[in-house]
């Protein structure tokens, strides 16, 4: 009967309903774009990172794990000595170079050679690898992006670059050039922003690291396992704090416009109230009457800002294929639990407001 | 036997800022069950508020009220709101129907919040007793209002009230269905032993009752 009675009143109110689903499925489908977007975009760094195929990463001393941060380079020769290392089958030295043609990226200076070694060599989709000092590869995310075909020309870095490959994404970074022209654009002659280290079998990669803490004391050595499992953004104090501020806003949102649409819905339907009161019902009737209403409008607001949150993640890919959006379960999960309590938080006021007016008043409400 | 209403000195007085309104001046009421009493007087004599206290809708500020053993004295608001969802069946002018459900929830929305559940063969003898078996499933708004008002006698009297409180019940009513409405609450009186009270200006409806009372200035001038 109270189900009857709140659908009937939702579908009377049309309007009503439709913004109150509306905000609560924006809400919803902030936190997902939100989260889906910082996260998505950390785990496919971290993804292409471990794309690279190396079970070290030696950076130096204070480097960060976020790549872009970095800025003192290592001087390349330590590569030459961590060869000599145990059980180390292949070092890369790349030099960061950062990006924000086409989208904000890093571009990897390489050594072919080496690199190559170290990932098991690039996927060519056309073209073919890195020979004159001013070609760059992409990966093929980043061509479709800016719609590059081989032989174009890149201008980045104050400088053309020819596009002489493009390969598959998921070998370190989106754009690679040759390691002298990258240390010729930076100044940083003879240097490196982090080795990529290669054991010969997974297994020796703690020996390996006890051996390279030992050559090189005061460097930030991670195995690929410790660097995966902190790039999340719970290492990433600024993040977790954007994070926070744009949900407390997605939830502001839900929560100020179920409140006015339950306001709003009261002071109309005072007459009605006062009606169920002359019946009997008691002020716990009349409080979840409103609350299940709101409930029902915020589980619609749900579900649409769910699918809504599908179609943002395929539009966003379809503009900006560089990007990631993760959409998992568990943030579907918390959406519609900050969602369901926003709404319930913001009807509860109006619903008690309702079920202390006074019977005699509400009956006489024109 | 004991009487179903009884009232001695009983006064309201509503406070609007800083001025006393009295209501009702002191008013003696006994009412037997199974009674058809009239409430008759000018606007403002105190009887929608002598109805609104007998059916617990609002307290008085003094005196005593009993209403089937049910002291008001020793009643809060949660008290009163579960006497009147046991033992009080509101009538009013203005029918309060729920716009957004039809005349079969209408009626069934009293049973729901009694909470002893739907039952059957009230709802048919009720429905069939006031003539709207073909209209169960039309909202207010597609309804007469003759219609309207005896789906609200219905909603009324489903729940087997000890006392159906009626407040100018034909008040927005035609003579046609002002006399059909009557009708209905007086064979409602008579087949149930309904008590019945019903405050009204119309003398004609006020006649159809067992016993007239009058009411002036928040007292009872005439039993």
């Amino acid at each position: 009967m109270v189900n009857r009675m709140i659908l009937n009143n939702i579908l009377h109110r049309p309007i009503r309903t439709a913004v109150s689903v509306l905000a609560v499925a924006i809400e919803v489908g902030m936190v997902m774009t939100v989260v889906g977007l910082t996260t998505g975009l950390l785990h496919e760094t971290a993804k292409r990172v471990e794309g690279v195929g190396a079970d070290i990463l030696v950076q130096p001393p204070n480097a960060s794990f976020l790549f872009a941060f970095n800025s003192a380079p290592m001087p390349i020769k330590v590569g030459e000595r961590l060869t000599q290392i145990p059980h180390v089958l292949a070092v890369a030295p790349v030099l960061f170079q950062f990006n924000s043609v086409g989208g904000i990226n890093i571009i990897y200076g390489i050594e072919m050679e080496s690199f190559d070694r170290v990932t098991g060599g690039f996927v060519y989709h056309s073209g073919g690898p890195l020979a004159g000092p001013y070609d760059i590869l992409v990966d093929d995310w980043f061509a479709k992006a800016n719609h590059l075909k081989v032989g174009r020309t890149l201008n980045m870095l104050n400088h053309d670059f020819r596009v002489v490959g493009i390969v598959e994404h998921g070998k370190g970074a989106r754009l690679f050039i040759p390691l002298e022209t990258a240390e010729d654009l930076s100044g940083a002659r003879d240097k490196a922003s982090i080795f990529f280290v290669k054991c010969t079998e997974l297994g020796y990669s703690e020996d390996t690291i006890a051996a390279i803490h030992q050559l090189l004391p005061k460097y930030q050595i991670l195995s690929i396992k410790d660097y995966m499992s902190m790039m999340t953004s719970n290492n990433l104090p600024a993040l977790n704090a954007f994070i926070t501020t744009m949900i407390a806003i997605a939830v502001g949102i839900g929560f100020l416009v179920i409140f006015l649409s339950m306001y709003t819905t009261i002071t109309e339907r005072t007459r009605e109230i006062g009606i169920l009161k002359s019946l009997g019902a008691s002020k716990g009737y009349i409080i979840q009457v409103i609350l299940r209403e709101a409930g029902l409008l915020s589980a619609v607001g749900i579900v649409a800002g769910l699918g809504g949150s599908v179609i943002v993640r395929k539009l966003i890919l379809a503009y900006f294929p560089t990007l990631s959006v993760d959409l998992t379960m568990l943030w579907a999960f918390w959406a519609a639990l900050l969602a369901i309590g926003g709404s319930l938080l913001g009807a509860f006021y109006p619903a008690l407001r309702a079920a202390q007016l006074d019977p005699v008043d509400a009956l006489a409400y024109e | 036997m004991e009487p179903i209403i009884a009232t001695q000195d009983l006064k309201k007085i509503y406070r609007l800022g800083k001025i006393h309104v009295p209501a009702l001046r002191g008013v003696d009421l006994v009412v037997q069950e199974g009674e058809f009493v009239a409430v008759v007087g000018p606007s403002g004599c105190g009887k929608s508020t002598l109805l609104h206290i007998l059916g617990g809708l609002t307290g008085p500020t003094s005196g005593s009220v009993l209403v089937d053993g049910n002291d008001f004295r020793s009643m809060d608001d949660a008290d009163r709101t579960r006497f009147r969802r046991h033992k009080i069946g509101f009538v009013f002018q203005r029918f309060n129907l729920l716009p957004t459900l039809s005349a079969r929830h209408n009626i069934a929305i009293a049973q729901h919040i009694q909470g002893n559940g739907f039952n059957p063969h009230r709802f048919e003898a009720i429905v069939d007793m006031l003539g709207i078996r073909e209209k169960l499933d039309h909202r207010p708004y597609a309804l007469s209002g003759g219609e309207q008002q005896r789906v609200a006698v219905a909603r009324a009297v489903i729940c087997e009230p000890k006392i159906l409180l009626a407040d100018e019940p034909t008040g927005n009513l035609d003579t046609e269905n002002s006399q059909a409405v009557l009708n209905m609450i007086r064979e409602l009186n008579r087949s149930f032993r309904q008590t019945v009270l019903m405050i009204t200006h119309n003398p004609e409806a006020a006649a159809v009752a067992d016993r007239i009372v009058r009411m002036r200035d928040g007292r009872v001038i005439s039993d």
